[in-house]
């Protein structure tokens, strides 16, 4: 196992260079399997209509064992969202392993023996999960848990582009993507967000891609917008503030059912 | 500063049955610093969490002004907080202006907020680091060793508050609690930017209506902030509560 600077740096470069989200969360998931001794990793969102389905996955098989618990409407990514924490399931053959029975011997066919579901959070917003898939059975590790983890937190970013989509706002760039992470998490941009959702009434995750998109639009940090707009030196009543999202178009999404 | 010995013990009374009444660890933290600022000899406190990557975030502070919560907030990537929880130990800075070169974002930072001295304590339990205690003050000078003493013993209520769970000791168990605990900060911060915004309130003013709400309803205030925040519970509502004292009827 690599230490948990080299799993930072491998997972923080994973995206550099993808031409898209779907690329970029792909690129992810691969570098998982790479840096956390896992065989498969999928991201999902889980967002209600249709904000729905497998977003990145580190390959085929992966991919459809993702979009399996939305067919099924059970599994343990669904878990990991509702509950909110990571849903660890280190032998899916357990006897007393009883929660999703159709996910869980369509996996076991697949020859999956071990499941680890991290929900991914967007401005406090549970919105998804990174599941990591393992053929043998026994526990994740301690430091393949963290680095599960860590590549949870940045599977934000994507989804974040995703949501964003219509907007043509691109998050990649020069930036690395633990800097663009760090860059949304300060007191100002939470502050911020529930200043739009105050606002707008619009969902936590909405208000953090309107205030991204704004700051794109405005050549300006996530941090300097939020910080004008907490100092009430802009307003968030103007017209070009309701931009009403359009939801009709995600691209890549599987469909769910 | 004078403080008898009944306020010391009533702190630790009123911090110790939050904790066993399950409060909120955010409410309870949040109490902690204001506990800190007015037993203590200094002007401001806020408490530094680390997540999974070893990055600080601010989980508590006995002001909700934003400006003062950037100052702990700007010490993820350096300062005394930063340095005291590297290395475990207490780092005192009895004069800011003579650190700008060693820190030369924090320290211009703190001093224009008017802060002049600083001191950090370690947040631990037994090997695991989890982050600092930062007590700041207006004036120049050292806290003296009672206050130190206190600080210390406070930050380790701290420590013990938040691994709950005092049976699961392993270190996947405590980065779950600790993530819980960080994620609730955010929702606490948005609604508090949802009342603000809502009812044209500064950001302390709203965290006192969130607090009141809860109090007087008996929630979480985590609990609550969500609601807040996922507009299950109408903002007038808190607003209109924080104003009559009282919840119209229904």
């Amino acid at each position: 196992m690599l230490s948990r600077d080299q799993v930072r740096a491998g997972l923080g470069a994973a995206m550099s260079g993808s031409i898209s989200a779907l690329d970029a969360a792909d690129g992810l998931c691969r570098a998982c399997v790479g840096l956390l001794e896992v065989d498969g990793a999928s991201i999902s969102l889980t967002l209600d209509g249709t904000n729905r389905g497998t977003f990145g996955a580190s390959g085929d098989l992966s991919r459809r064992l993702d979009a399996l618990q939305f067919t099924f409407g059970e599994g343990p990514c669904l878990d990991a969202v509702r509950q909110g924490r990571p849903v660890l399931v280190p032998d899916l053959d357990d006897p007393a392993e009883t929660r999703w029975p159709a996910f869980t011997e369509a996996v076991l066919q697949a020859g999956v023996s071990a499941v680890f579901a991290l929900p991914v959070q967007l401005a406090s917003q549970r919105v998804g999960a990174l599941d990591l898939y393992r053929s043998r059975p026994g526990p994740l590790e301690l430091p393949a848990l963290t680095g599960g983890l860590l590549a949870a937190e940045l599977a934000a970013l994507p989804l974040l582009d995703v949501l964003a989509a219509h907007r043509e706002v691109i998050g990649r760039g020069e930036r690395d993507s633990w800097t663009q992470l760090a860059s949304l998490e300060r007191v100002e941009v939470y502050q911020a967000t529930g200043m739009i959702i105050g606002a707008l009434g619009v969902d936590p995750s909405e208000a953090l891609v309107r205030l991204r998109a704004h700051a794109f639009a405005r050549d300006m940090t996530a941090g300097e917008l939020a910080w004008e707009i907490v100092e009430r030196r802009l307003s968030l009543t103007s017209s070009d503030w309701q931009d009403p999202p359009d939801r009709s178009h995600r691209p890549g999404l599987e469909p769910s059912p | 500063m004078t403080r008898t010995e009944n306020e010391v013990t009533r702190a630790f009374v009123s911090l110790a049955s939050g904790l066993a009444s399950g409060e909120d660890v955010v409410e309870m933290l949040a109490s902690l610093t204001a506990e800190c600022a007015r037993l203590l000899d200094i002007a401001s406190a806020g408490l530094l969490l680390a997540d999974q990557r070893g990055v600080l975030h601010v989980m508590a502070a006995s002001s909700e002004r934003t400006r003062e919560l950037e100052v702990f907030q700007v010490q993820r990537e350096e300062g005394p907080c930063r340095d005291s929880y590297l290395d475990g130990a207490a780092v005192s800075v009895p004069d800011l202006t003579q650190m700008i070169e060693r820190w030369p974002q924090f320290a211009p930072h703190a001093l224009a907020v008017g802060f002049a001295s600083v001191h950090a304590l370690p947040l631990r339990l037994r090997e695991a680091r989890l982050g600092t205690l930062g007590l700041f003050g207006t004036e120049v000078g050292c806290l003296n060793q009672e206050d130190l003493s206190l600080g210390q013993a406070l930050a380790d209520v701290a420590s013990v508050a938040l691994v709950q769970d005092r049976s699961s000791t392993d270190q996947a168990a405590l980065n779950a609690q600790l993530y819980g605990a960080l994620s609730s900060r955010v929702v606490l911060e948005q609604a508090k930017g949802v009342l603000a915004q809502y009812g044209g309130l500064e950001m302390q003013d709203a965290f006192d209506v969130l607090r009141r709400y809860a109090r007087d309803h008996n929630l979480r205030l985590t609990q609550l902030a969500h609601a807040v925040v996922t507009r299950q519970l109408p903002s007038q509502l808190l607003l209109d509560h924080a104003r009559t004292g009282a919840t119209p009827p229904t």
